[in-house]
């Protein structure tokens, strides 16, 4: 416990130092070797909790009215905290790079990294704080610094109105979580978490099934479920790239990681919880997997596969609250197991295409995937690393991807003997689940072939090449990781299986640990498959270069089909907007396609264009509903006569009446 | 015993491909009055590709060749586990459905990227469609497990096929099911209604323009692999009638497959013969109907065994 006290000191004091007046380069320094310390306080403490020791715990007294702080470290904190805190520094390690052009000018770059120490400092408190206070602290810090590091470029009218935005939404999710620790609260008398899950456990029933929803709403709001999400796709287009992937990738599954903690506190859910998290994942899966097809900023779509991917994710959890609520260990270890590792995995190949398109946008200066082509020559690194964290994203094999989403799909298909509807039913999600593979597949296409291959579309950008050493480097990490955790996933799983064993503890049946061994034979498998595909494809191409070699037919090159045309030109290729348009017409009541043209006219047309771009339908419903609420307040505001004395006469009559009538109603009266 | 099944699927997932697309476009030919060409055509057509040299647009990327040998093989890979002669499967494990199914996702992925790679403004378009239609083809063939699944409450591939013939709903589901491979096949191997492998206007194609730029061992591969993905289905169709159990009578059960997938390329050379292919717009549509048959199954499959 003092190592990680003594983390977060050193986070608060490498923050702090690199505030001081020094050159930037110096503050920069200050914040990765403080978070490098801490990285390393953190794993001596959490790793030995992670692999099978016992949870680590900690008081410390502080002034009445929160009494004593209580940490407990087990081994779902454990888990997020193994990964969040290097992936925050490699995130921090790409921002050297990605900053370095404000490194000689008067912008004060400590600010920068000291929000980044803080965004570490934060996941200490998340996942250690046991007290309601430490744990809203903590979230309340991440937010903050989520919020003023998306704004860095604030100059900026949009990126402003982008943190805005975020700061807004996430603060409606902190009022949500409020309100149902102010109702644990009421019924506990405690500031302790595990009070709060052992009343959960104890008193199922109305207040307990409000206090779900209201979590629920919270952390979907927190991990960006839909329809929580329309403050996303903003703030993930505005933010430098390593602060969307650390966002994407790292902090808002803080929401999933209490939405989990939350669960397991909690004891045995009802079924109807299990259902509505896949509900509600499902559809979060499903719409934003459909937003990813439109996008034409690449870094939006990112964002909305974020959406698509915590989904996935929530569907896990869901088959594990059906396996909790009929005590069946098997759903219980896939649909967590899965769960939790689709979370790593996602961390993994997430925050690698953010640092791509940042690499892109670094040499480019735009991210309209429109407007680029051509890059995979001038850029080889970036283009490798973007299509496998691609193929990793759609799920498929050789790469990490696969191995959780084929746990979530044995939970789904399963081989139990439950109740035929219920079968179906899961059946029906996992067809879902298989429809948001293939349009992710689809945009992901989309993205790499439009940015990455044919002739660039632009000639008036800036020339492509490789990005710094600083940037690659992160981007690398995580393709790695991609790849091992692919052909591996039993590493994955290793650091998954002590989190999903809690849960087991909650099933009654002796046999639970036997599925975690049968889960790691299944990936085992999995990992043997991905493997041995990648060895074959690797022996066939090096037979097919040696008999090219041998039989001297070493390929010639010439000009790509143009149907017999003679000047093709890069304006030609397929673009992304007509690579989508066929798709997203079928879905046009989902996305919103807007659609500004001026057709040719006249003899000689002079100006004529077609602009089209897929809006977030919520968020245009959102204020829709915003300024229509304004509009009526102000109509209302109209008829009322300010001096009318008969106005504040019967508003204080009206006040009145309500405390009367609250004091009336309390249980205890007044103390 | 199990080698032999297994060298026998081995035999039938390498020579299929080639006897298949031979009889479908026999059966052509017979409809259209013609002598058409020989049975093993496609396999001397293979034979002489393999020994071009490539020719390779000046645009590409060492993925585009790359791409050819992975649509290959995976859809070998996916061969492996897919049950042909009824319940039986050379690599067979829970749930290793997931495993076939997003085997053949990759290689759709390496195929569409392989069409982007070479910056031409027809092969996008295929790229594009063949990525709309398969996200409708996807969730078809995951409905269509779920129903057989739920009837056998198996879990491997191998076994919720083959021992469907075996619960009483198979007489009620044997149709929609074999409907929705049907229009599975026609999709993922680009035949009429949905694709017609035999159009020459780049505007109207799916498969086809996507390999518009490959020459040589890699459009060999490419058409070897196609050929591959109609032998799957069809050997999926032949598994799911064929009431032989192929770890007891080995010889019927393999005659009988053999017999049904000839079958159902027949069954898919007439359709070829007798229908124009669908408009576009009309594509998906068709396609749905897969998911919808799936759909119908598993309702039957639920009513029944909740006794209604």
């Amino acid at each position: 416990m003092n190592k990680l006290i003594e983390a977060v000191l050193v986070l608060m004091l490498g923050g702090a130092l690199a505030l001081l007046p020094a050159r930037n380069i110096v503050r920069a320094g200050t914040g990765l070797v403080s978070q490098m310390i801490a990285l390393a306080l953190v794993w001596s403490v959490a790793l030995p909790v992670l692999f099978g020791g016992p949870d680590v715990t900690g008081d410390m007294p502080w002034a009445y009215p929160m009494g004593s702080l209580h940490f407990r470290l087990d081994a779902l904190g454990a888990f997020f905290l193994s990964w969040s805190l290097p992936m925050t520094l490699l995130g921090s390690v790409y921002a050297m790079g990605y900053m370095r052009k404000y490194f000689d000018s008067p912008r004060h770059i400590g600010v920068h990294f000291g929000l980044l120490n803080m965004i570490s400092l934060s996941f200490i408190l998340v996942y250690v704080g046991e007290h309601a206070v430490t744990f809203l602290l903590g979230w309340e810090i991440a937010a903050l610094s989520a919020w003023l590091l998306v704004i860095w470029d604030y100059p900026n009218q949009k990126v402003r109105f982008a943190g805005f935005n975020y700061l807004v939404s996430t603060h409606v999710g902190l009022i949500f979580l409020v309100a149902a620790v102010m109702i644990l609260y009421t019924n506990t008398q405690s500031w302790f978490l595990d009070d709060y899950g052992d009343w959960m456990s104890q008193n199922p029933g109305t207040v307990r099934n409000v206090v779900f929803l209201l979590l629920v709403t919270s952390f979907g709001l927190k991990s960006a479920f839909f329809p929580f999400h329309s403050w996303l796709p903003r703030a993930h287009a505005a933010a430098p790239a390593h602060v969307s992937a650390l966002m994407s990738g790292v902090i808002h599954k803080a929401g999933l990681y209490a939405l989990v903690h939350f669960l397991l506190i909690s004891g045995k859910p009802d079924e109807w919880m299990g259902w509505f998290l896949i509900a509600f994942s499902v559809t979060s899966a499903v719409v934003g997997g459909l937003y990813t097809v439109g996008q034409r900023d690449l870094k939006r779509l990112l964002g909305y596969s974020s959406t698509e991917n915590v989904g996935i994710a929530g569907i896990g959890f869901g088959v594990g609250c059906l396996g909790l609520s009929w005590d069946m260990p098997s759903l219980v270890a896939l649909g967590f197991g899965g769960g939790l590792l689709h979370v790593l995995n996602h961390a993994f190949f997430k925050c690698q295409l953010f640092y791509a398109a940042g690499c892109v946008y670094q040499i480019k200066h735009v991210i309209d995937i429109e407007r680029l082509g051509g890059l995979f020559k001038l850029m080889p690194v970036t283009a490798v690393c973007f299509i496998i964290g691609g193929v990793a994203i759609s799920a498929l094999p050789p790469f990490n991807g696969f191995a959780s989403e084929f746990l979530i799909y044995s939970g789904l298909f399963t081989g139990e003997s439950i109740n035929i509807w219920a079968k179906l039913t899961l059946a029906l999600t996992a067809a879902a689940l298989a429809f948001v593979g293939a349009v992710s597949a689809l945009s992901i296409t989309r993205a790499f072939g439009v940015i990455f291959l044919g002739n660039a579309r632009d000639n008036s950008l800036p020339e492509a090449h490789e990005a710094s050493r600083w940037m690659l480097i992160p981007m690398v990490v995580h393709t790695i990781g991609t790849v091992v955790l692919g052909v591996a996933p039993t590493l994955g799983f290793a650091l998954v299986a002590a989190p999903t064993a809690l849960f087991l503890h909650l099933t009654p049946d002796a046999v639970a640990f036997d599925t975690l061994r049968s889960v790691t034979g299944t990936l085992v498998r999995i990992g043997a498959i991905s493997a041995g595909l990648v060895a074959v494809l690797v022996v066939v191409l090096a037979l097919v270069w040696l008999r090219a070699r041998l039989k001297r037919q070493m390929p010639t090159r010439n000009a790509t089909w143009g149907c017999g045309y003679g000047a093709p030109n890069a304006r030609m290729q397929y673009t992304g907007a007509s690579f989508s348009a066929d798709f997203a017409d079928r879905f046009k009541n989902i996305m919103l396609m807007l659609k500004r043209q001026k057709a040719p006219a006249g003899y000689f047309p002079r100006d004529s264009y077609v602009i089209t771009d897929c809006v977030d339908a919520v968020e245009r419903r959102l204020f829709a509903v915003i300024n229509h609420g304004d509009e009526s307040a102000t109509d209302l505001s109209k008829k009322l006569h300010e001096d009318d004395p008969r106005l504040a006469f019967s508003a204080g009559l009206a006040a009145i009446v309500a405390i009367g009538a609250l004091v009336l109603l309390a249980e205890g009266g007044l103390p | 015993m199990n080698t032999l099944l297994t060298l026998t699927h081995g035999v039938l997932v390498l020579a299929l491909p080639i006897v298949l697309v031979g009889l479908v476009n026999r059966t052509k030919s017979w409809w259209a009055g013609r002598k058409g060409p020989r049975l093993l055509q496609s396999a001397s057509d293979l034979r002489r590709l393999l020994g071009k040299r490539p020719v390779i647009s000046t645009v590409a990327s060492p993925l585009f060749r790359m791409s050819a040998y992975v649509v290959l093989v995976c859809g070998l890979a996916a061969a492996s586990m897919v049950p042909m002669l009824g319940q039986f499967a050379p690599v067979q494990f829970s749930h290793d459905f997931i495993v076939v199914a997003y085997t053949l996702g990759l290689a759709r992925i390496a195929l569409m990227i392989s069409a982007m790679d070479v910056g031409s403004a027809f092969e996008g378009m295929g790229a594009a469609r063949e990525a709309s239609f398969s996200t409708y083809a996807e969730p078809a063939l995951f409905l269509l497990i779920g129903a057989a699944g739920a009837a056998t409450g198996m879990t491997s591939f191998a076994d919720l096929i083959g021992h469907l013939h075996s619960t009483p709903y198979f007489p009620v589901i044997v149709l929609p099911l074999v409907l929705a491979l049907l229009i599975l096949l026609q999709t993922e191997a680009a035949r009429v209604p949905v694709d017609d492998p035999l159009t020459h206007l780049e505007l109207t194609m799916i498969h086809e323009v996507m390999i518009l730029d490959h020459s040589g061992p890699e459009l060999a591969a490419m058409q070897y692999a196609a050929a591959l993905k109609m032998t799957l289905y069809a050997g999926l169709i032949a598994a799911l009638i064929n009431p032989m159990n192929p770890l007891a009578s080995p010889v019927a059960a393999i005659l009988v497959s053999l017999g049904l997938m000839l079958l159902v390329a027949l069954v898919v050379g007439c359709i070829e013969s007798l229908t124009a292919r669908l408009p576009m717009r009309w594509v998906t549509r068709y396609v749905l109907i897969g998911s919808g048959a799936a759909l119908v199954s598993m309702v039957a499959v639920g009513l029944g065994a909740s006794g209604l």
